[in-house]
């Protein structure tokens, strides 16, 4: 089964479309766009530090996303990574400086072992509740993540505050730092974690016995009870296992990142990773691609927002409508490829005659 | 006799396929003509044809010497042509005259609906052809016989002089079928023409004044019914001979494998709601269990199989009590399921042969919980080759196959799980005949090689043909048993109808 990326003319268009609308509101606003596209790309890609934020602000983004997929699969909409997120980051910033005297390599790997479990079993929550009480998971888990975001930032600003100016955390210990890549960026090794992790959820849900029931969940949930697998048990773990790799990306700011935990750190990066998803139409082939594409943009939005002017708030509205335009496949196709979709679907019909 | 409709070298593609290839049918008027062939030899195509769903890519449709161009559907009713689909369509929260007269309401003024004028007329059509309905019962509320009924009288309501009827008899009993019989030759007699797709023989046989049978298509041959035999026209149908008429091969009953008592099972509504029920299958034989669709069969199916609660009573298979237990546990205590729907439950659309082929026993094909591709592919081949599934690419998406192949990935992923018990839902339903044959065989084989099987089938025919015991089930209830081999039909028609058939049927 080889699978080629054909790139369709009309996804293109698509993909340009909304720069094209960015620009013709920023000519009403009387600024550049030329110029801004051009900070904006510098922003995103030129010298270490830009590279390197692009490449810091790709990894949460990338996971989270993941996280996100990972659930869609089963057809659980999970918008409860970003609690996930959050406590993934409190509580391995929790180890990183409550444990003390460790080598580093313990010390890390307790540290992001805590934040994988505080997301695992905040995902549980609503996870169980969809599973066997059948409770919508929309709802439990989004009202859950002010919960646990309320939480991190009174654990932020008292029992565990540094008691400075700012409102953030004691500092991790130096022994559960990542190391810096790309300095004087704030990119770090979790990048490659992240990477590494994500083709090991990809291999799973294509290689492994779990894979196939998760899969065959998702895709035919009636079959899948018939065949005598526990879909109720297979909802669950996919939830689960999204708020183990929510838990995990959060670890990767706390560890690597920040070395502790700023009140309102994340900023909705959850959300930006369930964009990115549902831009890849939740294809674990496309993740990297378009999480990298949103954090370029973010990225490069605030170099463009400094040179030019132009309000970085302008990208962040692009970023829907891309998926707007994406989603609507077909749009920009030319005629003629109209005729090849018929032609597709009347070789269906043959089939199905057949 | 002069032709009253005409269908000159139809051709019709879809895509690169050729359902219809220089087609020729002649129907002539105020007879009873059947349109004969497997799935697939694009009989429904060609009616299709003529009521203007499709547009043919060449040839001409003429209708009493006038020739009809691009016809749509509101062309064919208005030239007189009325069509009764396989699925009805109804509005199920309209009553029976309000679904009639949709979209042909006669006005009064201010566009108020006359429906004294339209109960008046469609009261005509009852006792005209002694159609059992009741114009205000919501529609519901009503059995399948009657909403077919109710299909009919619309396209009668419409001014149809043509009445095509598409599988009619698929969803009826016996005795119902009788009766659309006694309707449709009354029809004829008032001049009516009638058009009668179906692939039960002894139906058409019954029926027809003359057959038309396809294949692949193609239009083989047009017969009177004084030279039509059943054999002869399988042999047009599917260019072989094929035997499905036949009678279980000796059985040798040995333990019970399948104990049921006085189950009780909440259904979709009171009628297929279990109550009560119980029955022993033994290993080795096969026993059938007939109804009238909607009955309780699938409750009971999903009973045992643990996909729908039980409110009480056992269920042992082997000596194990299963009830309350889930579809897996029960599948590991010896069962395995060919489900009434392959499209929901029996298959997964979205993944490949393969993948379906080993659903039931990953472990076969899989290592520390790891998927081994090679063993993986071995099975599919070994099981598509046995059951000669084509295409033979086992990588292929399952959702892409036709109806048989697709029923055969099921039965030989069932068949092959080393089950003890079998249950066999609807197993040939929506195949073709080719299909149908080898299913038959392979249910067969596995009772001779000791499964206990329960088979349950809106088919008499095929209940008929492969049970060793049969038992009815009427609105949840077990109304009756018989022995397999010969059996009484007209006893087993009125068990089905829970006896009441004796009234209406003298």
């Amino acid at each position: 089964m080889k699978r080629s990326i054909k790139i369709k003319p009309g996804f293109l268009l698509a993909l340009l479309f909304p720069f094209v609308i960015g620009a013709v509101v920023m000519l009403a606003l009387g600024y550049e766009p030329l110029d801004a596209y051009r900070e904006l790309l510098k922003g995103a890609f030129v010298g270490n530090f830009n590279l390197g934020t692009t490449l810091e602000k790709f990894c949460p983004i990338f996971l989270t996303a993941l996280a996100y997929c990972v659930t869609s699969k089963v057809r659980y909409f999970n918008m409860g990574v970003e609690g996930c997120f959050y406590l993934g980051a409190l509580c391995s910033a929790g180890a990183g400086f409550l444990i003390q005297g460790l080598p580093w390599y313990v010390h890390i790997p307790v540290c992001f072992l805590c934040g994988v479990l505080a997301g695992a079993l905040w995902a549980a929550i609503p996870g169980a509740l969809r599973a066997y009480w059948n409770v919508n998971e929309l709802c439990s888990a989004l009202l859950l993540n002010y919960v646990a975001i309320h939480f991190a930032n009174y654990m932020i600003a008292g029992p565990w505050s540094a008691k400075g100016a700012s409102s953030q955390t004691v500092p991790i210990q130096e022994s559960a730092a990542l190391l810096r890549i790309m300095k004087p960026s704030r990119a770090n090794v979790g990048l490659f974690m992240a990477v590494f992790l994500y083709a090991a959820v990809f291999w799973m849900f294509r290689r492994t016995k779990i894979g196939y029931r998760l899969r065959s969940t998702g895709s035919n949930p009636y079959f899948t009870d018939y065949i005598g697998v526990d879909t109720k048990r297979m909802v669950l773990l996919a939830a689960v296992l999204s708020g183990a790799i929510g838990g995990f990306a959060g670890a990767i700011q706390s560890l690597g990142v920040y070395g502790t935990i700023i009140d309102g750190f994340s900023n909705n990066t959850a959300f930006d990773g369930m964009l990115a998803s549902l831009i890849a139409s939740n294809s674990f082939a496309q993740l990297p691609a378009y999480s990298f594409l949103i954090a370029a943009l973010k990225t490069g939005a605030l170099g463009m927002e400094r040179f030019t002017g132009v309000p970085k708030a302008l990208i962040d509205t692009l970023i829907p409508m891309l998926i707007l335009l994406l989603s609507m496949e077909g749009l920009f196709e030319p005629r003629s490829g109209r005729g090849r979709a018929r032609k597709k679907l009347d070789g269906k019909r043959k089939e199905a005659l057949r | 006799m002069l032709p009253y409709i005409k269908l000159e070298h139809i051709s019709k593609s879809f895509g690169e396929v050729k359902a219809i290839e220089d087609c020729s049918i002649h129907v002539g008027k105020g007879e009873i003509f059947s349109l004969i062939g497997e799935n697939g030899a694009g009989k429904s195509t060609m009616m299709k044809l003529l009521y203007g769903i499709h547009q043919p890519d060449g040839g001409t449709i003429e209708l009493d010497g006038k020739r009809l161009e691009g016809l749509t559907p509101q062309k064919a009713i208005a030239s007189g042509i009325g069509m009764v689909h396989q699925e009805f369509m109804l509005v199920k929260e309209f009553t029976v005259l309000e679904n009639i007269i949709l979209g042909f309401e006669p006005k009064k003024s201010l566009g108020r609906i006359d429906f004294a004028a339209a109960r008046e007329k469609v009261r005509r059509y009852i006792e005209d052809y002694d159609l059992d309905v009741q114009p205000d019962k919501l529609v519901q509320n009503i059995s399948v016989g009657e909403a077919q009924r109710v299909e009919i009288i619309k396209t009668l309501y419409r001014g149809a002089d043509v009445l095509i009827l598409d599988e009619p008899t698929a969803v009826l009993t016996p005795g119902e079928t009788g009766k659309l019989f006694d309707i449709l030759r009354s029809m004829r007699d008032d001049g009516k023409t009638i058009i009668f797709i179906s692939h039960k023989l002894h139906e058409v046989l019954e029926i027809s004044d003359r057959i038309a049978v396809m294949r692949r298509g193609r239009h083989m041959a047009t017969l009177d019914r004084a030279q039509a035999t059943a054999s002869k026209l399988v042999e047009l149908m599917v260019g072989r001979e094929v035997k499905l008429d036949g009678r279980p091969p000796a059985c040798e009953a040995g333990p019970v494998v399948l104990e049921v008592e006085n189950l009780e099972v909440l259904g979709q509504r009171w009628l297929s709601t279990i109550k009560k029920v119980s029955f022993l299958v033994r290993a080795g034989e096969i026993l059938g269990i007939a109804g009238v669709d909607g009955n309780g069969q699938s409750e009971l199916i999903d009973a045992i199989s643990g996909l729908r609660p039980i409110l009480a009573g056992a269920v042992r298979i082997a000596g194990e009590e299963v009830a309350g237990k889930k579809p897996g546990q029960i599948r590991r205590a010896g069962l395995v399921h060919i489900p009434e729907d392959r499209n929901t439950r029996g298959l997964n659309k979205e993944f490949s042969i393969q993948e379906n082929l080993a659903a039931i026993h990953l472990e076969a094909v899989s290592r520390w919980g790891l998927l081994d591709r090679r063993k993986l592919a071995e099975n599919g081949q070994t099981l598509i080759k046995k059951y000669d599934i084509r295409p033979d690419d086992g990588r292929i998406k399952a959702g892409t196959l036709s109806g048989g192949n697709a029923q055969k990935i099921v039965v030989a992923r069932e068949i092959e799980g080393g089950g003890k018990l079998l249950i066999a839902a609807q197993p040939t339903r929506g195949v073709d005949v080719g299909a149908i044959e080898s299913i038959r065989g392979y249910l067969n084989r596995a009772k001779q090689e000791g499964m206990a099987v329960l088979l349950v089938s809106a088919d008499l025919d095929e209940i008929v043909a492969l049970s060793d015991r049969i038992i009815v089930l009427h609105e949840g209830r077990i109304s009756g048993e018989l022995p397999g081999g010969d059996v009484d039909m007209e006893r087993l028609g009125l068990l089905m109808t829970g006896g009441k058939a004796s009234e209406t049927e003298h």
